[in-house]
């Protein structure tokens, strides 16, 4: 095992795969830069050049573009409020709110540093828990990974805002996005849900404009009325000196980074899950780390631990979701789905052979997601001073060129002007859902796990009727939502009775 | 502002989950059956939000770990600047729809440095020959995404 761990370094570096992983790492960073350019959708677009290639040279290829796309995706979500990929749209929220503190370069630090912990984690977890972690995906069934959905739901609706009030609103978010992605063709019966009578809606809301709309039109308008730059009057020698301070407060919250890594493992092992969840649920778990209610106010204003938790958490997921891929050839989301295509491509199969035969083949993938990861990192660091002031350039002259990004970004997904109608739709629900005041990460990650819930629930109940409630994962389950809901309104009753 | 957004968010979310409750009540059991399990609970909520921001006035609203608006300017200069930025917006939309990509972008880029932020001209038209450069650059050249022409233009015959 030890061999061919440094074989698998050893391959990695050879010069020609070395080369590679590069080359895809320059692809990588500006597809993560660009809103809307989805890392799948670039991996899809790259397979045909990996025909002529060696395997480990088309993985260090494929996988060293793939690994950095969430990295650099956060820089967009720091700096504009735009989230770069769907797979970033959690760092917004507390990462986008430290840039307007004048606090970018920071956040910056603590993203990209998370990123790599995360990518580590993730790595590290694809070596070790390919014997361990067969039997855990085997035994969990539609039932399980209906109820996990309904868990992750529960989890960031009840944490997201305070209080009794906050809760109902999390909850309707989180519901409201649950019923929106029953729109299109149902996969069952083939019926048009909703679809109000055009084609567009037949395959359903696209993730894409959907996010941008209604993470960047809030903020665009409120850059707009500000008048002022995303770090408003802020001196700029404060904001570009941060970014060491980002990487201190990684450590400062290390168990914080590293719990968040291991559920974004977990989650990227579980089929269909995807990164798009794994943020959220990370984002769920840093605010539960709030010790008292005036910190857990702090989340959405600026905390670095909101662009801790989602940050390690989206980069871990590409370590776990690679192992059962690589180890069952069942891909945990759809960018493995497309890597998966790339096995059969280079004449390779997925399954026992990978941790035999192939095994440092399959360490020279966890090799390229941690050099790939290093790599970028450290470019990052070498020009993020000046990434941090663009913070500082006036709202005018940024204006136009985050809305191109934003109309380019959303037309992309469908290139149908549909598209963008939805992009200008949602941004107005987003407006209203922050100008009430609910949380809409709720609303994202019912949205993200909508369809996989409802295939889910109709498998359960054609396949068990009302039994699937009494299987004891699925009643484990269960209960950890019960107390995932009541543990917050226990804790502000306890300390109503100790004020 | 807070609680009539809130409440129009209610009323909307009523409207839509009631429309798509009724809607999926006609469809086989197996397309129902999510839309009704998520919708009838959806609409109960949504019904008790509407009934609390509209007779729980003195219930203080529990804040959301979310980013807050910026509130330094009167409330009408405020309603202002929004609707500004709406129209900038939808006349963006506009003009993709009825000049293409191509067009609108460099259009647009130019006419808000110059009505909106009121800069140079120099700035202005070098400010917009780069975007457009950018735009034509990576997005058509490079990536090859398909930018068709708008609708005025292809009517005019021009594309």
């Amino acid at each position: 095992m030890i061999d061919a761990l440094f074989e698998g370094l050893f391959l990695v570096l050879q010069w020609k795969a070395l080369a590679f992983m590069l080359l895809g790492i320059g692809l990588g960073f500006w597809v993560g830069l660009l809103p809307g350019l989805g890392g799948a959708t670039t991996l899809a677009l790259m397979l045909p050049f990996i025909y002529t290639m060696q395997p480990v040279e088309a993985f260090a290829f494929l996988l060293g573009m793939h690994a950095v796309v969430a990295t650099t995706g956060d820089i967009t979500s720091v700096l504009f409020g735009v989230p770069g990929e769907g797979t970033s749209a959690a760092t917004i929220l507390d990462g986008h709110a430290m840039a307007k503190k004048g606090e970018a370069g920071r956040a910056l630090g603590a993203a990209l540093a998370s990123s790599l912990v995360g990518a580590i984690v993730g790595a590290f977890a694809l070596a070790l828990a390919i014997p361990v972690v067969r039997p855990l995906v085997l035994s969990f069934g539609s039932p399980e990974l209906f109820m996990l959905a309904i868990v992750g739901i529960a989890f960031i609706a009840s944490l997201s805002a305070q209080g009794v009030r906050g809760m109902l609103r999390g909850f309707l978010a989180g519901g409201l996005g649950l019923f929106l992605a029953t729109v299109g063709q149902d996969p069952q019966a083939g019926v048009a849900r909703y679809t109000l009578g055009t084609l567009y809606l037949w395959q359903g809301l696209e993730l894409i404009p959907v996010l941008v709309g209604i993470f960047a039109i809030p903020e665009i308008i409120d850059l707009v009325v500000r008048g002022t730059s995303i770090a408003g009057t802020r001196p700029s020698g404060r904001i570009s000196k941060g970014a060491f301070e980002g990487v201190k407060d990684t450590f400062r919250h290390f168990g914080l980074t590293i719990r968040c890594s291991l559920i974004g493992t977990f989650i990227g092992i579980m089929p269909g899950m995807g990164g798009a969840v794994a943020q959220w649920m990370a984002y769920g778990h840093a605010t539960q780390s709030a010790r008292n209610a005036e910190e857990r106010k702090g989340f959405g204003a600026g905390d670095v631990r909101g662009v801790l938790g989602p940050g390690a958490a989206n980069n871990s997921k590409e370590g776990g979701s690679l192992i059962p891929t690589i180890a069952f050839g069942v891909p945990g989301s759809t960018a493995m789905a497309i890597l998966l295509g790339a096995f059969f491509l280079l004449g390779m199969v997925p399954g026992p052979d990978m941790l035999s035969k192939h095994l440092p083949v399959t360490f020279s993938m966890v090799w390229t997601i941690v050099l790939a990861n290093v790599i970028t990192v450290l470019a990052c660091f070498m020009f993020l001073n000046r990434l941090a002031s663009l913070t500082t350039v006036r709202g005018q002259l940024l204006i136009p060129v985050i809305l191109m990004l934003v109309f380019i970004g959303s037309y992309t997904s469908n290139n149908h002007y549909g598209d963008i109608v939805v992009t200008l739709l949602f941004g107005g629900v987003g407006y209203l859902m922050v100008l009430g005041g609910w949380p809409r990460a709720p609303f994202v990650l019912g949205l993200v796990l909508g369809k996989i819930a409802e295939n889910y629930l109709y498998i359960s109940v054609a396949r068990y009727e009302a039994a699937w409630l009494t299987r004891p994962v699925v009643l484990v389950l269960i209960a950890l939502a019960i107390a995932v809901i009541l543990y917050p309104l226990f804790q502000s009753r306890r300390r109503a009775a100790h004020a | 502002m807070h609680s009539k957004a809130s409440l129009s968010l209610a009323v909307l979310i009523m409207l839509a989950s009631g429309y798509g409750i009724v809607t999926a009540w006609s469809w086989p059991w197996k397309a129902a059956l999510f839309p009704l399990v998520i919708g009838i609970p959806v609409f109960c909520l949504a019904a008790a939000e509407a009934l609390w921001t509209l007779f729980g006035a003195n219930t203080p609203a529990g804040q959301a770990s979310d980013f807050q608006l910026s509130r330094h300017l009167p409330e009408k200069e405020m309603m202002r600047r929004t609707a500004l930025a709406i129209g900038w917006m939808l006349g963006f939309f506009a003009a993709i729809v009825l000049l293409g990509f191509p067009i609108a972008l460099p259009l647009f880029v130019f006419l808000y440095l110059k009505l909106q932020g009121r800069e140079s001209w120099t700035l202005s038209i070098v400010f917009t020959l780069v975007a457009w450069g950018i735009f034509y650059g990576l997005f058509d050249r490079l990536l090859h995404l398909p930018f068709p022409a708008g609708w005025l233009v292809a009517w005019l015959g021009l594309a």
